[in-house]
């Protein structure tokens, strides 16, 4: 569950959010769209604690912003996924490598890592491209990639910010499907996207954002 | 287990990954080391000659005349007992008409028909000892005993030669301490250009639920690895140019240069983990903050 309660965050100089009340059940997909600059990138940051509310206060299931120590935010983020429209894969790394880096850091035995790797890779069809560097894929592929990380440590949720943002509309769809896939297999996911006729029709909650001020339909 | 060899694989790998920044903290690293290999080489053959010089260091402690010998034995036990001493040697009387005989080939009683010689004593003082030898404690103890008659002691030569071991021996720290505190920064800076060019593999785990410990370990584990690399090569070239040279500065100055080079190596391999471990453990905490 993820729920923001009367958050507000300013950066310096000007944008953020501004009194956003919002919550997201456990198992549910939800896109959050709005303009670029409208805050959708920072209500995204303040649920992995990356900010913290100036006013107000985010919880990310047993984890509340206003008492975690910093020393545990870490494992908070065990349990997210993150999806970027930049990837954020590590060019000096193989596909395999890359996705199996969320492993290695809790620790996870070598026969673990190569069945878990294996398995997302497959899941956002990507097997038999363990060994190709992010260069060498395409946009579209390094986006599941990208999916596949996130996906690979089995997280409780999922978040995608502007993951169609560098994809050609049929690959955007794809990513969609897919998203929709592991929604359903029971993993919350928080999508943001400045694009509504991608999101339009598909039967999740959207979650409007404009100048840091949430208007949900 | 798993986790311990990934951090370390990556700490390897990351050497070959920037061979260039690992090129230049072995490098400094290598350069320090050398530097202070040559000050603890100096200071180690520095304390050898005060070694020496302090074995030749002689309290001379003459007894009044009718001071029984048993009397002097007691004495010269009391002086063995005072802080500082080494040794002590007795000459009675006797000894002391023996040595005249010998160092001046007559006998002294035919002379002047009775042994006026006094009953005296030698005190040595200690040898191994950093902090600065003060003899005068140890003559005014001697001097406190109503048989005692007359010390006889190097004493401004004695000060001279303590006053400036102790500066060359404060000076000596000071240069060093100097050197692996700037060693510390050259390291510190050089990994923190390590970590500049790892920024997103920084970013990338720290979103992926790495703790600082785990973001922190291969970049310190690779600083230790430059560290012990540079230890290896200074004390190589240490050896090498003792080797090479210890003849010849012996054949000019008679001086035998003392070192181990098992000591040597394990000391430099100490102090660059330890500078290594600082440096890079201060650029990553910084970058973290």
């Amino acid at each position: 569950m993820i729920q923001l309660d009367n958050v507000s965050y300013s950066y310096g100089k000007g944008g953020g959010v501004s009194n956003v009340n919002l919550s997201i059940a456990d198992d549910e997909f939800a896109f959050l769209i709005g303009p670029t600059g409208s805050g959708k990138t920072t209500i995204m940051r303040l649920v992995y604690m990356e900010l913290m509310p100036q006013v107000g206060k985010v919880v990310v299931d047993k984890f509340h912003s206003d008492k975690i120590k910093q020393r545990k935010i870490p494992y908070l983020r065990r349990k997210i996924g993150m999806v970027f429209q930049d990837y954020h894969l590590l060019n000096d790394r193989n596909l395999f490598e890359n996705t199996a880096l969320p492993l290695h850091v809790v620790g996870r035995d070598q026969e673990e890592i190569v069945d878990r790797v294996t398995e997302s890779l497959e899941e956002v069809g990507l097997d038999g491209k363990e060994d190709h560097f992010p260069q060498e894929l395409s946009g579209g592929e390094q986006q599941r990639a990208c999916v596949a990380r996130a996906l690979v440590k089995d997280p409780d949720i999922i978040l995608a910010d502007e993951p169609t943002g560098n994809l050609d509309p049929v690959t955007s769809f794809e990513l969609i499907k897919l998203l929709e896939e592991i929604n359903r297999e029971g993993t919350t996911i928080l999508m943001a996207s400045h694009n509504y006729n991608l999101i339009k029709g598909r039967g999740h909650r959207i979650i409007e954002i404009e100048n840091g001020s949430v208007r949900q339909s | 287990m798993d986790k311990m060899i990934f951090l370390l694989s990556e700490g390897i790998k990351n050497l070959w990954r920037h061979k260039f920044t690992a090129f230049t903290a072995i490098f400094s690293a290598f350069l320090t080391l050398a530097v202070a290999g040559s000050l603890i080489i100096i200071s180690q053959n520095t304390s050898k000659v005060i070694e020496y010089l302090r074995d030749k260091y002689k309290i001379e402690v003459f007894f009044k005349d009718g001071v029984k010998d048993e009397r002097v034995v007691e004495l010269v036990k009391e002086f063995k007992k005072i802080n500082g001493v080494r040794s002590t040697t007795m000459i009675t009387k006797a000894d002391a008409e023996k040595i005249f005989k010998s160092q001046f080939g007559e006998n002294i009683l035919d002379i002047v028909g009775y042994n006026p010689l006094p009953a005296s004593c030698v005190v040595n003082v200690v040898r191994q000892r950093v902090t600065k030898l003060n003899v005068n404690p140890i003559i005014s103890r001697i001097k406190s005993y109503p048989e005692v008659d007359e010390v006889i002691y190097q004493g401004r030569l004695i000060t001279l030669i303590e006053s400036y071991y102790q500066k060359f021996v404060k000076g000596m720290s000071a240069v060093l301490i100097l050197v692996l505190v700037i060693s510390v920064f050259i390291i510190s800076n050089t990994v923190r250009l390590t970590i500049y060019a790892k920024k997103e593999l920084i970013q990338a785990l720290q979103l992926i639920g790495a703790t600082r410990l785990f973001v922190k370990a291969p970049f310190i584990i690779e600083g230790v690895i430059h560290g012990l690399i540079g230890a290896l090569l200074a004390a190589g070239l240490l050896i090498g140019a003792l080797e090479f040279s210890s003849d010849i500065i012996y054949s000019v100055t008679k001086l035998k240069v003392h070192y181990d080079p098992i000591v040597l190596i394990g000391i430099l391999m100490s102090i660059s983990v330890l500078i290594s471990f600082l440096g890079s453990s201060r650029a990553i905490s910084r970058f973290l903050k």
